[in-house]
């Protein structure tokens, strides 16, 4: 800690320094990285591209059900626009965001690495990543598929005569991309952590990632071998899981669920560790009960293996199973709970700063436990026998998924984002696209949450039957225009303020944390001068000092944005 | 990579993004046995769906597993014993510094490795002979040896997959150590330790290991 | 980094060398247990060899072939991959990961329990169809024989479907 905050916010101009933008600037310095934060903002890029996709398939999705008769699209293009968002959206999008971006560029400055233990394997990541979004998107150029993004047989193994086996082979290869990622990250936090930063002086980000990798280390490969087979069925016609073939499908959904319900844990873990970061640091309080979310993170993933079977209540499986994987649904509520209430009583007493992230981490908080108590819903067993493939079970996972995992994201990009380009966006813009994103969220998918009720099932596109739901859906797809509106904002400012900004001093928002105390904005290629020694409890906010000085930042700040006046270069 | 600049001497070869050797060394060998965790979850997957069909068709799987040779097998499970054995030594070696006896032990656990395949494809080719590979011309003489026809497919879909990526492993543990003793040969910069040596170990043991259980569910089904 | 060449020393000794005769006497042990296995599985035990998983002599001859398998696994991890002399942090994950690998198994529960209550409509085989799409003469992936079993004990699942195959 050469410079106190206070000298860091009051001489936020240093000249012309080499940073790891800066450090080289031809093509190949990227296409060739090896650097954590190059790979970072190589993910983004990409995964930005995939969202841009995914949220088209999705535009189309819903305008089509603005009418109950179906009358833009086919059945089969409808079927085969929900699965490319579908896929696009989890495999391409939300399983990279949180850990490829945030993590790839935090994880080793957070716990005091000058990068992450296995950096080409890192390159090798991004190159399998785009290896397999090319295929990906080839697929869908060729027609598509339409079995969803599920991929359940007997339908994606002997019935389907969309692109399904392209599409297997990539998914596939986005598996080996996110597993390279988890390895690099379970042996960076165990290996490479710098000298005094002990297990519970980690950020909880730090602690998310590393359960997140677990997962990812556990459960991914059991899907890949899983789509393998179904590959395998595919194409040699084997038997494994096609009833024809004399196989089992509920086997196929078995192995399935095996992987894609802690899959959903790989979304919104690393996203839960983002808003501890935002909550601590925007209310300049330690989290309450750090040792307690710590290990919540743990028990999440660790829990979040025993309860598959909740997708699975309607199919074959035997009743008495149904009750253990319920029961066991219900407890994994226990340590999300233990992070919602910690977060709350973080706020608490906590002298709260409503910047752009902390809007971001607030609408985090409202919507994750809107999206977890309805969850209860659908893992008690005889609710779910309704509710269960209807659009209640879609608002369930949107509220999760985009609730949760993407407003994480967002929260932790507009965080991080002075860190990794060394320039402030436009907190106005900030704001009011948060708060677009947040009404807009909430328009889309709170009727679904109605029309799962009244009974409307998903993946149906044309509802003839009963036009009275007419209603919800035009007013979801006013909401998904609103969305849509707010997710395209930060495309504009953020991109712009990487010209426009203002400079940002290495800790515009006087957070804790070895990325913001130790590193320049943006960083050196070797992160630090020298490895820090931590010597200091993690989260070690005064909150009387800290809040004045950052007042006087953020006033500062405002009084520029309101007065037009470009940022100083 | 800046790091190489002055990886030049055997000596001191720690990549940057590390503070000593040793750590350099822990974190290479703790990252091969997490990729490991992988595979056993991948193989896991795979001895699952053996084992609920097993469950459900014990019988037939009784019969089918007469049409492999447990001879050929229990050969293949000595070479890939043998095998292991010698790449057990290439690492002991290979730590007390003695390159030529390093080098001899590995190519000795490339010759077992092309052995296992030699034997495996002798295999195969009798199950392709008698189109017992389960694609469209699969045939199940249920006439003459009884048995479900279906469950004959299962069964011989999960041998042709569990050995055959079995199999891929061994072909890419071929590549890996040929690449492993031509950079042992050449001094290479990227071998300044026996740490190459010991992660090339850890997963060829990994192979070995599957293949232990690999043998008796297929070969050894009791009645 | 100017530390590098003092923790190189320590480096050296600090990794454990496993003997020769440590080896030898691994592999030893592996070729027996191989030799146990074979002559285990050909010998004829006499029991009682009525079929299915609740027969006494699946179970002996099982437990006897999976035992020796684990011995010969636990041998390689601990000996030949030198987990026995790893540190704390490898012998969690090599632990941790055949544990985990278990937890796979939970899905016996479900085939174990289907058939404990009876679900109307699930006691018969469902009608295969044919995939669509697929010529229909040369459709059916599998060639079937009229003097095979396929016609009466196909009963896909013979634990799920309990008592139906008997009422065919
Ligand atoms: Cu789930």
């Amino acid at each position: 800690m050469s410079t106190t905050l206070q000298e860091q916010i009051a001489s936020p101009e240093r000249g012309v320094k080499k940073n790891y933008l800066n450090a080289d600037h031809t093509i190949a310095s990227w296409l060739l990285t090896t650097d954590h934060k190059r790979i970072a903002v190589l993910y983004l890029v990409s995964i930005s591209i995939m969202f841009f996709i995914g949220s088209i398939a999705a535009a189309f999705v819903r305008f089509e059900l603005t009418s109950p008769y179906g009358q833009w699209l086919t059945s089969e293009q409808y079927n085969k626009m929900f699965t490319a968002h579908g896929v696009v959206m989890i495999f391409f999008f939300l399983i990279p965001s949180v850990p490829a971006v945030l993590g790839n560029f935090v994880l080793p400055m957070a716990i005091g690495a000058r990068d992450l233990a296995f950096p080409r394997l890192n390159l090798l990541s991004w190159y399998f990543f785009v290896i397999a979004a090319v295929l990906m998107l080839a697929t869908l150029a060729m027609g598509g598929i339409d079995t969803g993004w599920t991929f359940y047989t007997p339908l994606s193994s002997l019935y389907s005569d969309t692109q399904v086996t392209m599409a297997l082979v990539a998914a596939f290869i986005a598996g080996f991309s996110s597993i390279f990622t988890g390895l690099n990250f379970v042996a960076t936090v165990h290996k490479m952590r710098a000298p005094g930063m002990t297990w519970f002086r980690m950020p909880l980000f730090v602690w998310g990632s590393y359960a997140t990798s677990l997962v990812i280390l556990l459960g991914t490969p059991v899907v890949a071998i899983t789509l393998l087979l179904v590959l395998f069925e595919r194409v040699f016609k084997i038997g494994i899981f096609s009833p024809e073939l004399g196989g089992d499908p509920v086997l196929f959904q078995h192995m399935f669920w095996f992987y894609s319900h802690p899959a959903v844990y790989i979304m919104i873990l690393p996203a839960m560790g983002v808003v501890s970061e935002l909550f601590a640091c925007f209310s300049r309080r330690r989290v309450f009960g750090y040792e307690f979310v710590a290990f919540s993170s743990l028990g999440i993933a660790s829990l979040g293996f025993l309860v598959w079977g909740h997708h699975m209540f309607l199919s074959s499986q035997s009743v008495f199973q149904g009750v253990v994987f319920s029961l066991l649904s219900f407890m994994v509520a226990i340590p999300s709970a233990v992070k919602a209430f910690n977060w709350t009583v973080t706020l608490y007493k906590g002298s709260v700063h409503l910047t752009t992230p902390m809007i971001y981490a607030l609408a985090f908080l409202g919507l994750f436990l809107i999206g977890g108590l309805t969850g209860l819903y659908l893992a008690s067993m005889d609710t779910d026998v309704h509710l269960t493939g209807t659009y209640f079970i879609v608002a369930h996972f949107h509220y999760v998924m985009v609730g949760g995992g993407i407003l994480g994201f967002l929260g932790g990009l507009h965080f991080w984002w002075p860190k990794m380009f060394g320039r402030m966006y436009s907190e106005f813009w900030g704001r009011l696209s948060a708060l677009i994103v947040f009404v807009g969220f909430n328009f889309t998918f709170f009727p679904q949450f109605m029309l799962g009720y009244l009974g409307m099932p998903r993946r149906y596109h044309l509802y003839a039957f009963a036009p009275e739901w007419q209603f919800y859906n035009v007013l979801s797809t006013a909401g998904a225009t609103v969305l849509g509106v707010g997710f395209l904002l930060p495309a504009f400012y953020l991109t712009a303020s990487l010209v426009k900004g203002k400079k940002a001093g290495p800790n515009p928002w006087g957070a804790k944390g070895l990325e913001w105390e130790n590193a320049d904005s943006p960083p050196i290629t070797e992160n630090f001068e020298r490895i820090p020694i931590v010597t200091g409890q993690v989260y070690d906010y005064d909150a009387e000092e800290d809040s004045r000085l950052i007042r006087a930042e953020l006033d500062d700040h405002e009084r520029r944005d309101k007065a037009h006046l470009p940022g100083e270069h | 990579m800046a790091a190489h600049a002055h990886a030049e001497s055997i000596e001191d070869s720690v990549y940057f993004q590390y503070e000593t050797l040793e750590q350099q060394q822990e974190t290479y060998i703790l990252g091969m046995w997490a990729f490991l965790l992988t595979e056993i979850m991948m193989f896991g997957a795979l001895f699952l769906a053996y084992t609920v069909y097993r469950f459900q068709y014990q019988r037939d799987f009784f019969i089918f597993h007469e049409q492999l040779d447990w001879k050929l097998g229990g050969l293949n499970t000595v070479v890939l014993l043998s095998s292991s054995f010698s790449m057990a030594l290439a690492v002991h070696y290979h730590q007390i510094k003695k390159k030529a006896a390093t080098l001899w032990c590995l190519a000795f656990t490339n010759l077992c490795a092309f052995g296992f395949l030699a034997i495996k494809s002798i295999e195969y080719g009798e199950k392709f002979k008698h189109h017992l590979f389960p694609n469209d011309s699969f045939v199940w003489d249920a006439a003459l040896h009884g048995g479900n026809p279906e469950h004959a497919r299962i069964f011989f879909s999960l041998y042709f997959v569990m050995t055959g990526l079995h199999g891929i492993h061994v072909l890419i543990g071929i590549l890996v150590i040929t690449t492993l003793m031509v950079l042992i040969a050449k001094n290479h910069r990227l071998i300044t330790d026996y740490i190459p040596t010991e992660m090339v170990g850890l997963y060829w043991h990994f192979v070995d290991l599957v293949w232990i259980f690999l043998y008796p569910l297929y070969y050894l089904i009791p009645k | 980094m100017s530390t590098n060449t003092d923790t190189q020393d320590h480096g050296a000794h600090a990794h454990h060398v496993t003997p020769i005769g440590k080896l030898a006497a691994t592999f030893g042990f592996l070729l027996f247990m191989m030799a146990l296995t074979v002559v285990a599985a050909r010998l004829p035990l006499d029991m009682p060899d009525t079929f299915g998983w609740l027969s006494p002599y699946f179970f002996v001859t099982n437990a006897i072939a999976l035992g020796i398998a684990i011995a010969k696994a636990v041998a390689v991890v601990r000996i030949f991959m030198g987990a026995k002399y790893a540190s704390k942090l490898i012998k969690l994950y090599a632990i941790g990961g055949f544990i985990w690998f278990t937890q796979l198994f939970i899905m016996f529960f479900d085939y174990g329990t289907r058939n404990w209550e009876e679900v109307r409509g699930w006691e018969k085989v469902p009608s295969s169809s044919l995939p669509r799409n697929r010529d229909s003469d040369a459709g059916i992936p599998y060639p079937v024989y009229p003097g095979s079993h396929a016609g009466s004990e196909m009963s896909g699942t013979s634990e799920a479907s309990g008592e139906a195959g008997s009422g065919h």
